[in-house]
């Protein structure tokens, strides 16, 4: 047996690499301002339209007022819940017999509306999704029932380790009252006293024409677009000035926090750890990108080889910047078993220390860029992908070449300019540790440890009375 | 013109057992790699649960020419995303490369196939029971409503069934899981006669059926594979729990026995809980979420199991001013409406083209066509079933799914779990 297998001895080299290109698109607008986005994808009958209302980025949550944080989410939601020609159940019902998926969300920079559909049905399915987009009814039974169940979903955030440790993160790595230190959905105070004139309002301010795009990806060579789209769109017209923005949705706490948020009995601790992070349009962007891979992006990153191969703490560590048109966050992330929470946030701090210093070698340096040059065309495979990508440079303002630009700026990016765009984006000393979980099992060596004051967090309900 | 996708494939049958699935398809520069491993936590012994699982973790700590953690960063490396999963019936493994690195995936499996435990170790095992033991942590334990699948499952299927226990598995029993144990394992099912090869993507035939024979053509099959031993006969089943948990609002789950996939009645029971609760527009979200307003949540489904029979199964999460009884009466007026009447032309042609939409969906990513082909292969001996499936689902008409859910759910044989706050527990005790 050993010597047949002998033919293993010697790994295989690779072929010759078929080019890959992202799909070309084209561009072109309706009178009333609206920017078309074509993208044909051969091969792909599923077809998906995204409307991106980016308000030249305050289409999203990022210009809601304050005391209705939340409500650009749920207007999104409640898009589909009923339009002026027919009811939620009427409407849901219509779309379902065109085998179409439809919605709509909200992120902080733009609201999108999408829709889902065999190429067959597209025409009658434009018509059904201009409806959603431009005549919802925002019926006050359907959006008081939403409003509610998002209270609810609170209610069981409150329960779950790791989304109670996303909702307290940005809590305190970001100055209070900045946009983007509370939840996209808002929280109790300020969903509750949402309801459909709140709603109606928010859609009259965030729809316009000439500051949104359709994008339209799949097998399309072969249909009228423009057509399709101006039949559906092109009587689409707004009033008024559109929303306001706020100056500075990123602003930082003052400082390093360590918070830990008890869970008597929890038997994992979930670990947040990071500050403020960055735009998405900046100049470093590809070696930031190279950076987080070879950090915490890869199964082999410096953070998961440590504290789930060497250590065997974790399932899984990963690192990740959330980029957005001002600066979301910077966070790696994990859940760790109790007893070693101490010595992970130890080991965490000290990666995040030596990625700026520390040579970087060549091998973990060209795993990631391999990583991210290759992985390129596996992440347009379906025309939802090819359309996310697009609405991507929409959002962001980015030019038309950028995804053209990908790999070879990837390519480019050295070692100097990993530990350049490691010096610049991530800041050891700055970084704040959040931690839900038993708190009586790290208190002790995470204040001994000297990260700075220690903040503790009980929740109403969790461990009272079993002490 | 039809928009279904049709997928062109060609199975061979190396001479040491391994069956091989070839499909080209020149869409994207990619390639996917998909092996099945006919083993899975079914065909666990009772003090030996987790152990296909746990397994699988091996599988990624070196081989003779690959070190500890070295498959990852090569496929990686390469520009390929990976991954692995254990099931009830089976452990697959899987990689999507850009098509030039198809050689390199080919011998990584290969590599690993023949020669794992040239790298088993203590040291290796110790750390990946660590490893696993946070997954059930991350997945299970640190989860509200996380015990659930654990508690359901072993309602269901009685003890010493195979389905009784989940693929996580007893940590106790890892605990005792030795070296020995572990090669005795891989010597036993990761065998070429065990497995189903499936490349699909940016490929020629030729060129694959040839690396293929070179690789995986030299490792000897087991001519002793175990024989899987069907099920007995079940018991009635009447189980009811109630789960005091850290949870805000109380849940009910609920679980059926039900037809095996791959039948017709399966089919049946795919479009009968598409109807139910297969999105917005269907009869328990209509009803219980939209309408009365009692419900947070509902979901229901069919997991696909071959051994015998599956487990149909859903739950309804209570809004805070209602509660568990109240969405459960609900809940079984709606299975027995279900049972009795037949649902309308409109319902049924809304569910079957929400489904073309979900196997148009399915069909149009390379590492899916893959997973599907070797599933169709290992468990049915039919990969043609890629192409099938789709019009399968469409044949089926009320009468059938009326029937279906009448066997399944008019029995009234079921496991009931609900999950209480502790506060309400405590407050009516």
């Amino acid at each position: 047996m050993t010597d047949s297998l002998a033919v293993l001895d010697q790994r295989p080299q690779p072929g010759q690499p078929r080019e890959y290109d992202f799909p070309q698109f084209e561009r072109s607008s309706l009178d009333n301002g609206l920017t078309i986005i074509r993208c044909h994808v051969p091969g792909r009958p599923l077809l998906q339209a995204q409307l991106i209302v980016h308000g030249d980025a305050g289409g999203g949550a990022t210009s809601e007022p304050a005391e209705h944080a939340g409500a650009t989410v749920l207007t999104a939601r409640a898009m589909s819940e009923g339009t002026t020609e027919r009811d939620a159940v009427a409407f849901i019902e219509a779309a379902e017999r065109l085998g179409a998926e439809m919605g709509a969300g909200a992120g902080w920079d733009s609201l999108s509306a999408h829709v889902e559909v065999p190429r067959a049905h597209l025409a009658e399915a434009m018509a059904l999704f201009a409806e959603m987009a431009l005549q919802p009814a925002f019926p006050e039974r359907e959006v008081d029932r939403l409003r509610d169940e998002r209270l609810n979903d609170l209610q069981q955030v409150m329960a779950d380790a790791r989304r109670r440790a996303e909702k307290a993160y940005p809590a305190v790595i970001y100055a209070e009252g900045a946009a983007y230190a509370r939840p996209l959905g808002g929280v109790e105070e300020t969903v509750a006293p949402i309801d459909r004139d709140v709603l109606a309002a928010r859609h009259a301010a965030l729809l316009r024409p000439e500051a949104s795009t359709l994008i339209v990806c799949g097998d399309i060579e072969d249909l009228a677009i423009d057509d399709l789209v101006d039949a559906a769109f092109g009587g689409w017209s707004a009033e008024g000035d559109g929303p306001a923005m706020p100056s500075t949705p990123d602003k930082a706490a003052s400082g390093r926090r360590v918070v830990l948020v008890d869970r008597p009995g929890a038997p994992q601790s979930e670990v947040r750890i990071g500050h403020v992070g960055t735009a998405r349009r900046i100049d470093d962007f590809h070696a930031l990108s190279v950076t987080n891979a070879l950090l915490g992006g890869l199964f082999n990153s410096r953070l998961n080889m440590l504290l789930r191969e060497e250590r065997g703490y974790t399932y899984g560590v990963q690192s990740g910047f959330d980029m957005r048109r001002a600066a979301g966050p910077f966070a790696v992330r994990c859940a760790v078993e109790s007893d070693v929470t101490a010595p992970a946030v130890a080991d965490i701090m000290a990666e995040l220390g030596r990625i700026a210093d520390d040579p970087v070698e060549d091998a973990e340096l060209d795993a990631a860029r391999d990583y991210l040059i290759g992985v390129f065309p596996l992440r347009f495979e379906t025309s939802a992908q090819v359309a996310g990508a697009l609405s991507g440079l929409v959002v962001h303002g980015l030019p038309d070449d950028e995804l053209d630009r990908y790999r070879p700026a990837i390519a480019a990016v050295g070692a100097d300019e990993v530990r350049t765009a490691a010096a610049a984006h991530i800041d050891p000393e700055g970084a704040s540790i959040v931690v839900v979980g038993d708190v009586s099992k790290f208190e002790g060596p995470l204040r001994e440890a000297g990260y700075g004051e220690v903040e503790i967090v009980r929740d109403d309900g969790f461990g009272a009375g079993d002490e | 013109m039809s928009d279904a996708s049709h997928v062109r494939f060609s199975q061979h049958t190396l001479s040491n057992g391994l069956r091989v699935i070839i499909a080209p398809d020149r869409v994207a520069p990619v390639v996917a790699i998909n092996l099945w491993y006919d083993v899975g936590s079914k065909h666990e012994q009772p003090g030996a649960t987790g152990f296909a699982h746990l397994f699988e973790h091996f599988m990624f700590q070196g081989s003779r020419h690959v070190a500890k953690a070295e498959h990852l960063s090569i496929v990686q490396g390469a520009g390929g995303v990976l991954n692995a999963t254990t099931y009830f019936d089976r452990t697959n493994y899987f990689e999507t490369l850009p098509s030039h690195q198809v050689e390199l995936g080919l011998w990584l499996e290969a590599d690993r196939m023949a020669t794992l435990l040239d790298a088993m170790s203590q040291e290796n095992l110790d750390n990946q029971r660590d490893v696993v033991k946070n997954e059930k942590r991350q997945s299970y334990d640190n989860r509200p409503y996380g015990s659930f699948y654990e508690k359901l499952m072993a309602a269901v299927f009685p003890e010493g069934h195979p389905y009784h226990h989940t693929p996580i598995g007893s940590m106790e029993d890892l605990d005792a899981a030795s070296l020995e144990d572990v090669e005795a394992f891989f010597r036993t099912y990761y065998v070429p006669n065990n497995a189903v090869l499936t490349v699909a993507g940016d490929v020629d035939e030729a060129p694959v059926i040839e690396a293929v024979e070179r690789y995986f053509g030299p490792i000897e099959p087991n001519e002793q594979l175990p024989p899987f031993r069907r099920p007995h006969d079940q018991p009635a089943l009447a189980h009811r729990e109630v789960v005091p948990d850290d949870v805000p609002l109380e849940r009910v789950h609920v679980g059926y026995r039900c037809p095996a996939y791959g039948t017709r009645e399966f089919d049946a029971l795919e479009v009968a809980t598409q109807i139910l609760a297969g999105g917005r527009g269907s009869r328990l979200h209509k009803r219980l979420v939209r309408e009365e307003q009692v419900a947070q949540d509902v979901a229901f489904f069919a997991l696909p199991l071959v051994a015998g029979s599956s487990i149909s199964a859903g739950w309804v999460t209570a809004r805070p001013e209602s509660d568990a009884a109240t969405v459960e009466a609900m809940l079984d007026e709606e299975l027995r409406r279900m049972t009795r009447e037949s649902v309308t032309d409109d319902e049924l042609a809304r569910a079957q083209a929400l489904i073309e939409s979900s196997e148009l969906s399915a069909l149009s990513r390379m590492d899916e066509v893959a997973d599907r082909l070797s599933m169709y292969a290992m468990y049915f001996d039919r990969p043609e079933l890629v192409n099938e499936q789709l019009g399968r689902f469409l044949a089926v008409d009320a009468e059938a799914v009326r029937d279906v859910c009448a066997s399944v759910f008019g029995s009234g044989e079921r496991a009931t779990i609900t999950y209480v706050p502790r506060a309400n527990e405590e407050a009516s005790a």
